[in-house]
């Protein structure tokens, strides 16, 4: 079933969801609803990891 | 199957020997976080000679040491406190408390980081998915949110669905009922006995649930009402409603879960290992056909770890592949009892939801029941109660025959039956204490 989906266009796109939220954390200047909404975010892209990123490795093998 | 019958296709239909593989590249994962990250579990192995990097095969699983309650009662109290040093991460990364109901012992304290916390809604969220909650629900929760897990994910899991989630924590069950009739309310979560008391309430209110409610879903959870096949009729014809089981615990999340086949528990394998083995020998059962105790590991909560936890909980794999398209396991008949002492009756194994398959299975005997084991000098002595709804009162003998016969049947031992007055058995909210161990060893 996974052949149905573009699972490494989804893959990257999980990818930079990370990089951007991680990089808006650094230029936060420590504002701190940034930095917490940024760590919710990265919480939630953790799932999308786990549902997807983590699964697409062994699909490719 | 449409692929909108899964929260997630791609690891929902994964080939097993791609899930295999998975499992034992996340359990390799945690080992080594634990490993790295947590005094007790970096002790546990080294104790045992084990470094994460001698797991290279599914077989090596079992190399690795398990916990237990116990292990987790004698570490929590110390720094970093109250967790002690099965923590992972620091104090300021834990958003979350919650403890067990402590039913077999103190209670055990489980640290949450919100990235855990959202790992147990996604995991509810795999659960009222495959039940066929969508967004336009209208969720009603007839429950005292508390310091125990017990609906919290379901609630959060809920609106992560894009549901409607309506708390009714502290009002009381007529409120509650009234509450659900005015909302319109399509979906619930309980504990069996509860779904099956709130209907005997609505009844005496003068309301007939199937017709003047709106309810459709049940989700039940905290005891084993939902996989036992008599206590699910009773429920669904009392609402008019499917009734699904799902399955979890304060340190593992939730784990297990019944699809809208209702074939049975699926165990949630893209986050969660389970393995059963033999009470006796400690071997795996990998074949259907055979209970043993379930261990399980799970694979993505980072705070504090759960791996290889010994449950105590006795499981047993279903031959049956589910129609629902799933590759995910089932499991027969739900949590079948527990693999310690607290079971044993007469040297028997005693599995308390065959006792409630028979109970449940007479429909002149109410909901409600209860099983004392006591000592009469070296023997033990095991009690039923149950109450007869008034209008078989002249019944009695039969149903004595029905209950000694069938009783004798399903458990292999003989009970005291006592017969009680209607409604006079106590009723809870919450998980329901129907098994009374009175034996002196106990205590």
């Amino acid at each position: 079933m996974a052949q149905e989906y573009d699972i490494q266009g989804m893959v990257a796109k999980i990818q930079a969801l990370r990089k951007s939220a991680e990089e808006l954390k650094e230029i936060s200047g420590g504002i701190p609803t940034v930095i917490r909404n940024a760590e919710r975010i990265l919480a939630d892209v953790r799932m999308l990891e786990i549902n997807i990123n983590d699964v697409a490795e062994l699909l490719d093998k | 199957m449409k692929n909108e019958e899964y929260w997630n296709p791609v690891l929902e239909t994964l080939p097993p020997e791609k899930l295999q593989q998975l499992q034992l590249k996340k359990f390799k994962e945690i080992v080594t976080w634990a490993y790295e990250k947590s005094k007790f579990y970096h002790k546990l192995y080294n104790d045992a000679g084990l470094e994460p990097g001698d797991i290279r095969t599914f077989d090596d699983i079992k190399k690795v040491p398990k916990i237990e309650k116990s292990m987790m009662r004698d570490i929590q109290g110390k720094d970093p406190f109250p967790y002690g040093d099965i923590l992972c991460v620091p104090l300021d990364q834990v958003t979350d408390y919650r403890q067990t109901s402590g039913t077999t012992g103190q209670p055990i304290y489980q640290a949450d980081s919100w990235q855990d916390w959202e790992y147990s809604t996604e995991a509810y969220a795999y659960a009222l998915h495959a039940q066929g909650y969508r967004a336009g629900d209208r969720l009603f929760l007839p429950f005292g949110y508390n310091i125990f897990i017990a609906f919290w994910a379901y609630h959060y899991a809920g609106q992560k669905l894009g549901c409607e989630v309506v708390p009714g924590g502290v009002l009381n069950t007529e409120a509650r009922i009234l509450k659900m009739q005015e909302l319109r309310a399509t979906a619930m979560g309980a504990t069996p006995t509860y779904v099956l008391g709130m209907a005997e309430t609505a009844r005496k209110m003068g309301l007939n649930p199937p017709k003047d409610l709106y309810i459709r879903k049940i989700t039940v959870a905290g005891e084993p009402g939902g996989s036992i096949p008599a206590t699910r009729k009773r429920m669904e014809e009392a609402w008019g409603a499917k009734v699904y089981d799902q399955v979890g615990s304060t340190e593992i999340g939730h784990w297990g879960w019944e699809c809208r086949q209702q074939a049975g528990l699926h165990v949630n394998e893209g986050l969660y290992l389970v393995e059963i083995e033999d009470v006796d020998t400690g071997e795996t059962i990998d074949k259907p056909g055979k209970r043993g105790k379930m261990v399980v590991t799970t694979f993505n909560r980072m705070a504090q770890p759960c791996i290889r936890f010994d449950v105590k909980d006795l499981i047993q794999w279903n031959a049956r592949q589910c129609d629902c398209g799933r590759t995910y396991r089932l499991l027969e008949g739900g949590i079948q009892g527990r693999a310690d002492d607290i079971t044993k009756v007469k040297g028997v194994l005693l599995s308390p939801t065959a006792i409630e398959e028979v109970v449940r299975d007479i429909p002149q005997l109410s909901n409600e029941y209860q099983v004392v084991v006591t000592k009469k000098g070296d023997i033990d002595d095991i009690t039923l109660k149950v109450e007869i709804i008034p209008e078989y009162k002249n019944d009695e003998a039969a149903i004595r025959t029905v209950l000694t016969d069938q009783l004798r049947l399903k458990t292999n031992l003989g009970y005291n039956i006592e017969f009680h007055e209607y409604e006079s058995l106590p009723r809870s909210q919450a998980k329901s204490r129907r098994f009374l161990d009175q034996r002196p060893q106990h205590h």
